[in-house]
């Protein structure tokens, strides 16, 4: 976990980054979903509101949405990650973001995220 | 409320995570689905199968009763030897898929599902009249613990069971002083035998097959490997892949249908009907042509019409791609080589129909 990252109770979280921000799911999140086979990221460009479905994981039992944590428009997808979901079992979050994203995102969208120390209470 | 098996205390030691399947609580995994589903393919794994059903017929009619719920010949069972069996409805319609053993003249054994051992008991109690037959549900006396791989019988040999019995037979024998029932058969596509155990032994049994299987690496396997691995093995799964609304010619079982039983049996009619001039849906195995995994539930396309449904869809960790059933329509032009097209999230995905079994012996990965 990185101290800074700030999660939605669905275990996706952001990681503000110069001026943009990283988006991904949690270590708790990737345990959770046990073998991860496939993940399903958005084109470049493409915008999405708070909420909104932008990827899919495919774990070997299911196919799962990711959401994203606040509205905000793709600058950058993490190819990588496409190529080898086995990097997402890595400790270092830098490696292991979804998308990056533009936001303007006011205070109202962040209000309902939870800071490292209540997304580590809320999965225990 | 859910149930749990004797071995419910095992497999939460062993670290497994455990989910609902059919009302029991069952471990989904304890380590990798991946990882279990290798051991199996490559070495032994163990199961624990107990929410499986088991039912004993027995009684002067249990004969012509069994050959009036199934479609197939009892008459050529030879005790101690078993047949795959459909318990099919007026309609042909599958009730429930099973494995029926002679254990002697007169009395039989059948295996059924976890999530249809009430629905079985409730048609088959429904045809019992004017038959001179008693249907005792043994489910919850008994524990069914599958060992399964491709050394999973000079494992066993090892550990004392010198004559194994012949595929789809069963034998009476003693596995570390428990009186057992081993069965050479199994839900994974490998060389394997279930073990039917009384409830009060199945602990004991269970830690000494792990105890003894360590030199093998024996894995103990979840639900989440069991299905990987009956769908490869292209195995179907009761309420996936068959239903009571699907025949079992349409859902590919025709090898298991005798074409001249003389007795009557619920939905021959139809069933030879079918034989006869065809169906209009049927079952047909895919692999997609990139990286998407097609699901239990996905349209399926071809020439930009809809033809049908995707029933068990997944990951092939043997082969390395992803893999399906889907019941299509019976289109002369569609057949293994057709290329299909998959609805997955809005988008079609291309997926070539191939042969089933998806791996076999001897195509399979090491």
């Amino acid at each position: 976990m990185n101290e800074s990252m700030l999660c939605t109770k669905t275990h996706e979280y952001i990681l503000e980054q110069d001026d943009k921000y990283l988006v991904g799911i949690t270590d708790y999140a990737i345990e959770q979903l046990g073998d991860i086979v496939f993940i399903e990221l958005p084109d470049v460009g493409t915008n999405f509101s708070k909420n909104e479905a932008f990827a899919t994981i495919e774990s070997v039992k299911a196919a799962s949405e990711v959401y994203m944590p606040i509205s905000g428009e793709v600058l950058e997808v993490n190819e990588e990650i496409v190529n080898s979901p086995e990097l997402l079992n890595d400790e270092n979050y830098d490696n292991k973001w979804f998308v990056k994203i533009k936001s303007n995102a006011d205070q109202l969208e962040f209000a309902d995220l939870l800071d490292y120390s209540d997304y580590k209470e809320e999965i225990e | 409320m859910t149930k749990q098996t004797f071995l419910h205390d095992k497999h939460i030691k062993l670290g497994a995570r455990m989910v609902d399947f059919a009302g029991w609580e069952m471990p989904v995994q304890y380590d990798s689905i991946i990882e279990e589903h290798k051991a199996v393919r490559n070495s032994v794994g163990i199961f624990d199968v107990s929410h499986m059903g088991e039912i004993i017929v027995k009684g002067e009619d249990a004969l012509p009763y069994l050959n009036k719920i199934v479609p197939q010949n009892i008459d050529t069972l030879i005790p101690l030897k078993a047949i795959y069996c459909q318990l099919t409805n007026k309609n042909g319609g599958i009730i429930d898929d099973l494995i029926i053993y002679k254990l002697e003249d007169y009395k039989y054994l059948l295996i059924v599902n976890a999530s249809r051992i009430d629905d079985d008991l409730n048609w088959m109690v429904r045809n019992k009249l004017g038959f001179n037959v008693d249907i005792i549900n043994e489910s919850h006396n008994y524990s069914l613990i599958a060992v399964q791989g491709p050394k999973s019988s000079e494992f066993l040999k090892e550990i004392g069971l010198i004559n194994l019995p012949f595929f789809f037979s069963i034998k009476r024998d003693e596995l570390f002083n428990i009186n057992v029932w081993i069965s050479r058969t199994g839900y994974t596509g490998e060389d394997g035998v279930e073990i039917l155990v009384k409830n009060e032994f199945s602990e004991y049994l269970w830690d000494k097959l792990l105890e003894a299987g360590k030199e093998y690496n024996i894995k103990p396997i979840g639900l989440g490997a069991r299905d990987t691995l009956r769908l490869e093995a292209a195995l179907h799964l009761y309420g996936n892949d068959l239903d009571e609304n699907t025949t079992p010619i349409e859902a590919g079982l025709s090898w298991s249908i005798p074409k001249d039983k003389n007795q009557e049996y619920n939905g021959k009619c139809i069933i030879e009907n079918q034989l006869k001039n065809g169906i209009e849906k049927k079952l047909v195995g895919f692999r997609m042509l990139d990286k998407s995994i097609a699901r239990h539930g996905y349209d399926v396309y071809f020439n930009n019409n809809k033809i049908g449904i995707v029933t068990s869809g997944g990951i092939s960790p043997s082969r390395g791609d992803n893999i399906g059933l889907a019941y299509v329509k019976n289109l002369d032009n569609l057949s293994v080589g057709s290329t299909i097209q998959i609805m997955i999230r809005d988008k079609l995905h291309d997926a070539e129909i191939v042969k089933r079994p998806f791996v076999t012996k001897r195509n399979k990965l090491k």
